[in-house]
This record gives structure tokens, C-alpha cells and sequence, in this order.
């Protein structure tokens, strides 16, 4: 299997020789929920041997001062993200730990949530403490196609494309209709809705691709770019020796701005607890367990436990959702 | 049409009072019917004319129905769709015109030339106000001091400009009242656009404290309601600002903030508003005694 983060490690590598010769550079990794930079972080870890020290943020919220008094000097710390709370009195652990991270003469190899990220640079201005930041970037069909076959023989397995249901899903035109009640009647006007789906099946269809290059321009597009996704949507529909094309595309979403801003925590974590969650949406008087049970409702996350997580098949349109509303940038 | 008029008159000055009411309805009746049939205005060219308009009038409805349908689904570029709204007004009606005059009433250059001038007699005496405002419509949807979208304050009006119309504009203010103000009158007032063709506005948050609270927690804490909102609003160059104003007897905290979507202007300072005050009791910072407030500089007199 060929090694992944290839391009990412040549910059972290330079970062701990650098500092080696005396030249800190704190470093950011940032990526989307699921990329599974931890397999990065597994890489760099072994390259800091003695030297290094690896700690899950979620450890330093119940003792923010554990990595001071711990050895290594270069500390990598995961999930940083999880040092915030979206509410009056939430960013005081995430300021104590810029403040030692600025006043410490250790290098910090740290990972971020992209879009809390986003949104912590823009509030407390985080490109300042970081000035190295390796952004995790999406992968191409190829890259996705690469990476999941490699552990399989060429041919080993058959790409076996759905055909549609019938004549309706071939249809590139739908018909919907806007409902609205004038003086009392109900009026309701037809238009017509195109079906992208549709008109990209036969596009792909016209240029006679294989089922092979089919399915993986498809997860491609569905996970957008994200392996973790990919992955995951990949295991989903691998029947071995069979693969078959029955990738959904995302679910639509039809939420408030209440709602879209309870998932934009979610996302903004990867995954909280609903306590957590509670401590941000309380003091806007909204109730966490409504709102997660309606998110679990549309197949945006999952409950396990008392841990509410992203659906990763929902990823992107959640992300586009949100981006629509001016919630994540 | 002058000679059949000059003979009318001196019919009229000639006739007995029994002869006047038939004389002029018969001068009056040969006139029309020997000119209008010459300028191609029959009944049929009429209910031409008013078929155009009223389809341009259905028209001009379906469309601003579909751009601000559009403009809901394309919710980051929600301004920019509306911006079109009135052009497609203006050019819709435009080409009415240009087809009632150019294809129905089939009007020569001697025709237009005649047909100018009672058009500028007519606008002399009791349009001029009018086209002023329909010039000035066209004023504001060329130099767009402000678009379909935007809050703007004209003269005492504050709201969000809901349409630009050929004779007005509209605002809807914050109460829900619909306004109407005169293109005219908007092109002589002073005019101020609160975000300017952008989605987000800045909204300026004020809260007073008494002297002897703890300010520098106080402006800790706007800041952080400011930026936690869920309304907010942040990039490199829609920054969170606060400030802090001393006043004899009180200190005025002040939150510069940018709302993702200027209709929600008020739900946004109401929960920076709400969160801050509950923050400030738990902290024990106090509001200002009662009365003192108005004593000194009240809320919205300085923009600082």
C-alpha cells in the first residue's frame, strides 16, 4: 500500500530539523472531519522518537496544564479545536493555551478542524502562533482510486453498475410545486426541477466510461475529495468480490438558522458530547436533545452514547449547507 | 387639427346658446374622426396599446417573482440576484413602450415630432412630477445608491428597500410598515446605506455600566457574545470592534459587529444584548443607576 501524506510530511520533517538547529516554527495541520490526519500524526510521532510528546487535546480540557510539566520538546497536540466553546467564557482554556504556547520555546505540531479553524483564526487571529499551516487538500478520483485499491490485485474485483429503477430515474426533468395560501385559498404553481443526477449519468454514459472510472469519479464527487469518506462510503458498498455503484447522493437539508447552527457546532468538533453542546445552545434557550434528535432525524449524525457525531455520507451537503448561510466559511 | 379647432371656436362665437352644445359636438366629433383614423388610432390600436402593458405589467410580476425566488435559493449572492429586479423592471416597460410606439401606433418622424410635443405640453403642466420620479428611478437604478436589498436610511425612513419601482421606492421599516418615498424626493434627500450592495451590515451594540464595574471584563465579555452569535459575521475585513466610552456617571460599552444577513439586524444585537446582561449579572457588573443614563449623552448620539 503506497504511503499516504506524502506531500504533507517534506514540510513537518523541515519544521523538526529547522528546530533542531534552533529555528521554532509552530505548525498547524488542517483538515476536514474524517481526513484521518491521526495516520499523519502516527508518522510524525515516530520521526520526534525520545524527543517527542503526543497528547489528545479532549486530556488537556479536564488538566489544560498537563503538557507544560511533561517532557519532550516538540509536542504534538490532536484536535485543538476541542480547547473551545462557541459561548461567553469558552475560549479561556484555547487563550491559556496560545499563551503557553507563545511564551514556550517547545515546538507545537498541532491539528485543527478546518472550519473551527477558520473561524478561530478570523476570532483570535490563530496565523499568528502558526505561521506554518498544512492544509490537508482533497483528493482527485485518482488519488481515491489509488488509495482504496491498493490492498487488491488488478481485476480482483468487479465494478458492477445499477442500472436505474426505471424510466423515472432517467428523467433530467421533475416537476415540484410552490405551495402558498392567498386570502384564504390554497394556490399551487407548478414548475419544473432539473435532475442533475440524471443528466450527469447520461453525460458519463455518452463518453462510454468504464463502471470502474464511473464509480470512483462518482465517490469522488460524493465524499468530496475526503478519503475518510471515501472510505467509508467504500465499505458500504463493497460486496467481494463485488462493487457495486449504489452510492446515494447527500441528503438535502431543510433546517432553521437555530438548527443550522447546532449542526455548525457539531461539524465545527467532528464529534461533541451532548453536555457540551448543551453548554452553547442553552444560553440561546434551544434545547440540544430536540435539536440532535431532529439532526439524527434527517441522517445528518449519529448518536452513540452521549456523543453526537457527523453522518460522514452527510458531510458535504452539511458543509454546503452551512457555507450557504454564511455559518462556516 | 388647429384649423378645425379655430372653426369651431368661431361657430361657437356665432351660434346661438341652442345652436353651441350641437355645433361643438359636431366640430368636436368631425375633428377626431378626420385626425385619428390619419394617426392610426382606431379601437383596436387602443386595446393593443393596453394588451402590451398589461402583459409587460404580468410580465414585470413573474419576473420579480422568479429573481426573488432565485435570489432565496442563491442565499450567498441574495443581493446581487435583486440588483437585477429593477433593470428587468425598467427594460421590460421600456420595451412596451418601444412596441406601442414603434409597432402599434406605426408613428412617423412628423408624428413623433407632434406626438413629442403634447408629450412635453402634457409634462409641462401636469406630469412633470411623474416623469421626475420616473427619471429618477432610472437615476437610481444606473448610479445605484443602493439596491434591492440593502437598509437604507432616506430622509427619516429607515428599512430594507423591498423594490424600485418606475415612480418610487419602497422600504419596509423595522415595524413592518410599508413606506413609499418618491424616486424624486430620494435623489434630493440624504441617503444612508447601511452595507451597500453586501449581505452583511455592521450593527453597533451599546450597553452602559456603572462606573464602578469592571469595565475591561465588561468589554471581554460583548466581544466574546459578539463573536460566539450565531448571527455574526466575521472575515479578515468584517472585524469584531469594542469599545469603551467613559461618561460622568457611567461607561458605555460598545460592540461593532458585522450580521450575516442585515434582516436579522435586531435578532442579532438582541442576543449579544441578552447573553452579555446575563454574563455582566453572574460577573456583578452593574447597569448604571436609574436616571443617570439620560443625564449624560443618551444611546445613538455618538458613533464613535
Amino acid at each position: 500500500m503506497t504511503p499516504r501524506f506524502e506531500e504533507e510530511i517534506g514540510p513537518i520533517k523541515k519544521a523538526i530539523v529547522d528546530f533542531g538547529e534552533g529555528h521554532r516554527s509552530n505548525l498547524a495541520v488542517i483538515s476536514d472531519p474524517f481526513y484521518g490526519e491521526s495516520e499523519l500524526m502516527d508518522r510524525v510521532e515516530s520521526m520526534t522518537g525520545e524527543e517527542g510528546i503526543r497528547i489528545d487535546a479532549r486530556s488537556l480540557i479536564r488538566d489544560v496544564e498537563a503538557f507544560e510539566d511533561a517532557s519532550g520538546r516538540i509536542v504534538i497536540v490532536e484536535e485543538v479545536h476541542r480547547l473551545y466553546r462557541r459561548k461567553i467564557g469558552g475560549f479561556e482554556m484555547m487563550n491559556h493555551f496560545l499563551k503557553v504556547l507563545a511564551c514556550s520555546d517547545r515546538l507545537f505540531i498541532t491539528t485543527w478542524n478546518t472550519y473551527s479553524w477558520k473561524y478561530l483564526d478570523e476570532v483570535l487571529g490563530l496565523g499568528r502562533h502558526f505561521p506554518q499551516q498544512i492544509r490537508l487538500s482533497k483528493m482527485g478520483a485518482g488519488q481515491i482510486r489509488e488509495m482504496l485499491l491498493s490492498g487488491y490485485e488488478e481485476g480482483e474485483l468487479t465494478f458492477v453498475e445499477e442500472e436505474p429503477a426505471d424510466a423515472e430515474e432517467l428523467k433530467i426533468l421533475n416537476r415540484s410545486s410552490y405551495k402558498k395560501t392567498l386570502m384564504g385559498h390554497s394556490l399551487e404553481i407548478p414548475y419544473p426541477v432539473v435532475k442533475m443526477r440524471s443528466i450527469r449519468s447520461r453525460l458519463t454514459k455518452s463518453e462510454k466510461k468504464s463502471p470502474e472510472d464511473i464509480f470512483f469519479d462518482r465517490l469522488a464527487r460524493i465524499s468530496d475529495g475526503n478519503p475518510g469518506v471515501a472510505e467509508y462510503l467504500w465499505n458500504e458498498v463493497l460486496d467481494y468480490p463485488e462493487v457495486r455503484n449504489a452510492l446515494k447522493d447527500p441528503p438535502s437539508i431543510d433546517l432553521d438558522r437555530d438548527e443550522s447552527f447546532a449542526l455548525d457546532i457539531v461539524l465545527s468538533m467532528g464529534s461533541i458530547e451532548m453536555g457540551e453542546l448543551s453548554q452553547v445552545l442553552e444560553p440561546l434557550d434551544l434545547s440540544a436533545g430536540r435539536i440532535a434528535g431532529l439532526l439524527e432525524e434527517m441522517g445528518l449524525v449519529f448518536l452513540e452514547g452521549d456523543v453526537i457525531a457527523i453522518r460522514s455520507e452527510a458531510l458535504k451537503s452539511v458543509v454546503e449547507h452551512l457555507r450557504r448561510l454564511r455559518l462556516v466559511w | 387639427m388647429a384649423e378645425n379647432l379655430t372653426e369651431a371656436y368661431s361657430n361657437l362665437s356665432t351660434s346661438t346658446s341652442s345652436e353651441v352644445a350641437s355645433g361643438v359636438s359636431a366640430n368636436v366629433s368631425s375633428s377626431i374622426s378626420s385626425d385619428i383614423p390619419s394617426l392610426g388610432i382606431d379601437s383596436s390600436t387602443v386595446m393593443n396599446a393596453l394588451l402590451v402593458l398589461a402583459l409587460a405589467y404580468v410580465a414585470t410580476r413573474i419576473v420579480v417573482f422568479l429573481l426573488t425566488w432565485l435570489s432565496e435559493k442563491v442565499y450567498e449572492h441574495r443581493i446581487t440576484v435583486k440588483m437585477a429586479i429593477p433593470l428587468a423592471k425598467f427594460a421590460i416597460y421600456g420595451f412596451a413602450m418601444y412596441h406601442i410606439l414603434g409597432s402599434i401606433l406605426q408613428l412617423s418622424t412628423a408624428q413623433l415630432v407632434a406626438f413629442s410635443g403634447l408629450a412635453g405640453a402634457a409634462i409641462g403642466f401636469g406630469l412633470k412630477d411623474l416623469v421626475a420620479e420616473v427619471v429618477g428611478g432610472f437615476v437610481i437604478v444606473l448610479d445605484k445608491p443602493y439596491q434591492v436589498g440593502d437598509k437604507v436610511r432616506i430622509d427619516d425612513h429607515y428599512g430594507e428597500v423591498r423594490d424600485i419601482g418606475l415612480r418610487a421606492t419602497r422600504l419596509v421599516s423595522p415595524d413592518d410598515s410599508l413606506i413609499s418615498v418618491s424616486n424624486q424626493k430620494v435623489l434630493s434627500q440624504t441617503l444612508a446605506n447601511a452595507n451597500a450592495g453586501s449581505q452583511e451590515m455592521m450593527v453597533v451594540i451599546d450597553l452602559f455600566i456603572n462606573s464602578s464595574s469592571d469595565a475591561a471584563r465588561a468589554m471581554q465579555i460583548l466581544r466574546e457574545a459578539a463573536v460566539s452569535s450565531r448571527y455574526v459575521y466575521i472575515s479578515e475585513k468584517r472585524q469584531v470592534t469594542t469599545l469603551l466610552k467613559d461618561y460622568p456617571f457611567y461607561r458605555r460599552v460598545r460592540a461593532k459587529a458585522y450580521v450575516y444577513d442585515l434582516r436579522r439586524e435586531f435578532e442579532f444585537e438582541s442576543d449579544v444584548t441578552k447573553r452579555s446582561w446575563d454574563a455582566f449579572r453572574e460577573e456583578g457588573i452593574e447597569p448604571p443607576k436609574a436616571g443617570v443614563v439620560e443625564m449624560g449623552e443618551g444611546p445613538g448620539q455618538s458613533r464613535s
